[in-house]
């Protein structure tokens, strides 16, 4: 309890940090926090698994800061010009439906699922640390006004969240890569971490 | 697999064994509709773009399951000699075409955002006329593009005058 | 008149012109030979003077031009294939003026090898409408004049009483339209040689006609050789190596055989092939083939660049006057590169192929009708005239359908399961198995004198083949000549008033092909070569147009170069001011006899070059149909963006890439200008080159606007602002 106490402050003191959106693309690479892990209590554990796979470019590529998803395991622009537009969508007659369907499509290797489209700008997490990637999930502001309840369903039962364990093959007809973390381990990691209080890390 | 739906408002059934078969390959080689073109089948030129339910589809990246019970447009259907689409006719009156492989997939394409954006502007065709032109008619398209959709706000004011 | 004579040297004689009477119910009239029978040397050297090609049929055999239909229209049978360039459409008003028939009374359509009338060479060389400008109106106007003598015998009437329009004989109150006059005639007085119209009766040529070919392609019709069909044909596939120079060893196709839809895999020594009842069946099972392949040592990029540095390989000087420039004080020297490019036209290669006991047809976009039978032939091991190639309208040509090797496996193919087969390649394919254009490497050396003029001037430049090695071109022209005809375009010095200028071609062999892609050398060489003035222009403080237009020589052609400069500089209202964040620049280039000057206006946003305009002034000689060159300025002004602001291929551990559109980046609608403003110039009387001229300057021209807006000079196709570290 204590120390849960003390990490909720750190937390809010590193929210209170939380600068303007950071326009960096492409650029962080998140640390992965094996060396630590004896160390981590086990919803300090949960979190790491939970952002292994948040921070990966399965997930990370439709959570852009610039209003252009990503596309790739080098997480390149889309190409020809394709943006968020008003609704998320893509643009007036060419949007993400054009080419994305509700399920991938292995002939041509572009990537479906149902309501395919980027998540929202306030879910931008693109280029941010793990703490503010968890901080804006937390904040209904940011979140889509959910609640924590609801958070922990559309983690663990929307099928464009859970495509990331079935992505399909490229144009050039290769798997993609999964997230590090199984479909089930992230899962349960989710469910333990927000059960246990959604404590974000101190560092 | 059976699967039914409508193209260029005549009703279809196609057996497939394969019901992920692209819908262009359908419409194509079954149906025998030949004006939607094969590009790159990868969705990524624009040559196959086709309308389902009034929306702009790359055909070569679309399952021929979806299509079920769904109403498809080709070039073919969007207009025709006698009773030309506007885009159509804007199309001819700026002579675009050069060696003409792509520009179904382009009125299509126009097509469809003329019905979402009767007006365009530059920019909102810039946003959403992504195909691909090898031959460089990008110039002569956007001029029919602005053409279209004055003919197509004329035919429409004709139409509620005649109503 | 000079041009006249080199392309008709002998012109139609009474000799050459036969005549068959009625076939069936339409009555087929003219069947003529137009043969030029000059000696190969005196060929060879005016294209080298000019690079005009001539037209040259290739058989002694009567051929078809002209069909009378029975409803009064008239089918032109064109020897050149219509790949979006607007042949069929000049030729039609060529015809038709001659014909004295309406446009809507004319009829293009290819002809097929079973009619004969073909062209030697290719479609290709943006000579179609140039080369056939005397010949096409010559045998339109004999034609015309026949059907005179015959209206006028039938009529019981003199010739002189006659007039003709729209296809119909009058005079003295009685009239027959040509499908009447046709009728029942099987003898016809041929006159001696034909009396051809003046340029001011003409009522369609020189006017911006629309395309004939434009309904048929706003309104989806089935076209194209992707399009082409033939009845119980099946779909094939055939497999390719992803690697550069794999050979294949052996394939083991036990999966394949059993995957649904699969007829038969054929087994050559070549080649491994599917063929199914569909495309989607053809494509599975070509994946499920496990192929072994032999492979040499992987390339990269970087080795290619280091293998096309000039110095390498072997020289041949082009151009000399003077003396040689030697690295002494004074002297300016600049490097300029171009990377491999994809044609990544829109429509893949691909063939429908029917073989039989012993005949063959084969439907095709091609450009090399007469090398797809030839080659069909020998691997049938048919007689030529066995098989009957087909041609169909192009999805793009770019030079990317000169050859084309996949006509001999379909037939292969048919022959084996006794079926027509449709096969064409994927997307992969096409980038991966495209005959690429080179990349190239230039040096430029200048040295200016104390007026601020060029003493001298170097053009060392280094390619891949183009025309070498090519199946299209005769075996004994490279060695005549010692440079590869295609690489050397637009690699010759223009300031003939330079008193020491060269020109020299280094030749490289690169482990992948390499040929033509449209404009050939010009595209690289112009951008080496202008940007490269435009930068001794800022060293001799002058200003672009000026610096151009004092060293110019005044031979014909240099008088229509400066016309050309002028006229785009005057347009554009060219200036080196940099007005609103934009600057100019200014090229200009002469690729086979026609000039062309541009002059664009850039801007630079967020390290991105914008192109907002373009001013072309170009010289094609007579504009037959002046719309049409205006189109074909425009769509070569965006295909040169495309190419010199974005195109470009990789050799990554032996593979080309990248293999689809996107990666290979391409202009699209936002990056054509929002203005193309096209001035035509007429400095000579007879039809020019149009399809690949205007494709020279525009490399330039950006690189040069840039220079003048940033201070960077930019040497490296595609053209990019150097990041700010």
């Amino acid at each position: 309890m204590k120390f849960k106490t003390i990490y909720t402050l750190l937390a809010i003191s590193a929210i209170s940090f939380l600068f303007a959106i950071n326009k960096m693309p492409n650029t962080i690479e998140y640390l992965a926090l094996n060396d630590k892990e004896t160390k981590l209590t086990e919803s300090e554990k949960a979190f790491g698994k939970m952002m292994d796979v948040l921070t990966h470019q399965r997930c990370m590529n439709c959570h852009p800061n610039d209003d252009i998803p990503k596309q790739g395991d080098n997480r390149h622009p889309h190409y020809f010009g394709m943006a968020r537009g008003t609704d998320d969508m893509g643009f007036e007659a060419t949007n993400c439906n054009t080419c994305h369907q509700s399920k991938n499509n292995g002939y041509s290797g572009v990537p479906g699922a149902p309501h395919w489209s980027l998540a929202p700008a306030s879910m931008g997490w693109e280029g941010l640390s793990r703490a503010e990637i968890a901080a804006r999930l937390l904040d209904k502001s940011t979140n889509g006004d959910r609640s924590h309840e609801e958070l922990v369903e559309h983690m663990t039962e929307d099928e464009l969240v859970l495509w990331a364990w079935n992505p399909g093959v490229d144009a050039d007809g290769k798997r993609r890569e999964l997230p590090p973390v199984s479909e089930e381990d992230f899962k349960k990691a989710v469910e333990y971490w927000f059960e246990n209080g959604a404590v974000i890390p101190a560092k | 697999m059976e699967i039914s739906f409508i193209v260029n408002g005549t009703s279809k059934t196609v057996d497939l064994a394969d019901e992920n078969t692209p819908l262009l390959w359908v419409i194509r080689d079954i149906l025998d509709l030949k004006g939607t073109k094969f590009g790159c089948g990868k969705a990524a030129c624009g040559a196959c773009t086709l309308h389902v339910d009034g929306e702009a589809v790359r055909s070569c990246s679309y399952a021929v399951k979806f299509a079920q019970g769904k109403k498809i447009a080709t070039i073919e259907g969007l207009g025709n000699r006698d009773n030309p689409h506007p885009v159509q006719q804007a199309w001819v009156d700026e002579v675009v075409p050069q060696c003409g492989y792509c520009q179904p997939g382009f009125i299509m394409a126009t097509a469809a955002l003329l019905n979402k954006v009767p007006n365009p502007t530059d920019e909102d065709i810039d946003k959403n006329i992504i195909n691909v032109c090898r031959c460089g008619t990008y110039y002569r398209m956007r001029k029919a593009i602005h053409k279209a959709a004055e003919l197509q706000a004329a035919t429409k004011m004709n139409t509620s005058e005649k109503v | 008149m000079k041009d006249e004579k080199q392309q008709n040297p002998k012109g139609v004689s009474r000799r050459k012109f036969l005549i068959r009477g009625g076939l069936g119910t339409v009555g087929v009239l003219a069947i003529g030979t137009y043969i030029f029978r000059n000696n190969i040397r005196r060929e060879l050297l005016g294209m080298v003077n000019t690079l005009e090609l001539p037209y040259t049929d290739n058989t002694d055999k009567p051929m078809v031009w002209f069909e009378v239909t029975s409803d009064n229209n008239i089918l032109l049978y064109s020897p050149k294939v219509e790949m979006g360039q607007g042949t069929f459409t000049g030729l039609a008003q060529m015809a038709a003026d001659e014909l004295s028939i309406s446009m809507d009374q004319i009829q293009v359509v290819h002809a097929a090898t079973s009619t004969g009338n073909l062209d030697s060479f290719a479609t290709g060389g943006s000579t179609s409408v140039s080369s056939l400008w005397l010949p096409l109106r010559e045998l339109a106007a004999m034609l015309r004049q026949m059907l005179l003598t015959e209206a006028a015998s039938k009529m019981k009437l003199d010739s002189t009483q006659l007039s003709i329009a729209d296809g119909v004989i009058s005079g003295n109150g009685k009239s027959l339209t040509y499908a009447q006059t046709v009728e029942g005639v099987d003898t016809w007085e041929v006159p001696d040689k034909p009396i051809l119209k003046s340029l001011k009766d003409y009522k369609y040529i020189g006017k911006p006609i629309a395309r004939v070919d434009l309904k048929e392609k706003v309104f989806g019709d089935p076209i194209f050789g992707m399009d082409a069909q033939m009845p119980d044909m099946l779909y094939g596939a055939v497999v390719r190596p992803t690697k550069i120079g794999a050979t294949f060893v052996s394939a083991d196709t036990t999966a394949a055989e059993t995957m649904p839809g699969v007829v038969k895999i054929i087994s050559e020594n070549d080649f491994v092939g599917v063929v199914a009842r569909s495309m989607i069946e053809a494509e599975n099972a070509k994946e499920a083939i496990e192929v072994t392949w032999k492979s040499p040592t992987e390339i990269n990029t970087a080795a290619i660049v280091e293998m096309m540095t000039v110095g390498n390989g072997k020289s041949t000087v082009i151009q000399k006057n003077g003396t040689a420039l030697e690295d002494e004080e004074g002297v300016s020297s600049m490097e300029f590169r171009s990377p491999i490019g994809a044609h990544a036209q829109i429509e893949p290669n691909g063939v429908v192929a029917s073989v039989e006991q012993d005949s063959a047809t084969i439907k095709i976009s091609t450009q090399v009708i007469g090398l797809t039978r030839k080659e069909v032939a020998e691997r049938l091991g048919f007689d030529e005239e066995r098989v009957n190639v087909i041609p169909t309208y192009l999805g793009g040509g770019f030079g990317r359908r000169l050859h084309t090797p996949h006509a001999v496996q379909a037939a292969v193919m048919s022959k084996a399961v006794g079926k027509p087969v449709k096969y064409f390649f994927t997307r992969k394919e096409e980038f991966q198995h495209d005959m690429f254009r080179p990349p190239t490497h230039h040096v430029l050396k200048g040295k200016l004198n104390g007026d601020g003029l060029l003493e001298g001037l170097e053009h060392h430049f280094v390619s891949g083949d183009v025309a070498n090695d090519s199946a299209v071109v005769p075996a004994l022209l490279p060695p005549i000549l010692g440079a590869d005809i295609g690489a050397i375009r637009g690699g010759f010095i223009q300031y003939t008033k330079v008193p020491n200028y060269r020109s020299v071609y280094w030749h490289v062999d690169l482990p992948f092909a390499t040929s033509w892609w449209r404009s050939l050398g010009l595209l690289a060489n112009t951008f080496a070569i202008e940007s490269f003035i435009d930068e001794m222009a800022i060293k001799a403080g002058k200003n672009a147009v000026d610096f151009r237009l004092q060293q110019i020589g005044d031979e014909a052609i240099g008088i229509r170069l400066k016309n050309v400069i002028k006229a785009a500089a005057q347009s554009a209202n060219y200036t080196e001011k940099i007005t609103n964040g934009r600057a100019m620049g200014l090229a200009a280039s002469i690729d086979a006899g026609t000039p062309c000057a541009q002059v664009v206006e850039v801007s630079v946003v967020n390290n991105e070059i914008i192109v907002h305009k373009v001013t072309v002034a170009l010289d094609p000689g007579l504009a037959v149909n002046p719309d049409q060159i205006k189109a074909q300025c425009e769509g070569c002004v965006i295909m040169g963006i495309s190419a010199v602001l974005y195109e470009q291929m990789f050799v990554e551990n032996g593979e080309l890439t990248p293999t689809i559109y996107g990666p290979y980046q391409m202009a699209l609608m936002k990056n054509a200008p929002k203005q193309i403003d096209v001035v035509l110039l007429q400095g000579k009387d007879t039809p020019g080159a149009v399809g690949e001229p205007p494709l020279g300057p525009i490399g330039a021209a950006i690189g040069n606007a840039v220079r003048r807006l940033t201070g960077n000079r930019i040497t490296e196709l595609p053209l990019k602002i150097p990041k700010i570290v």
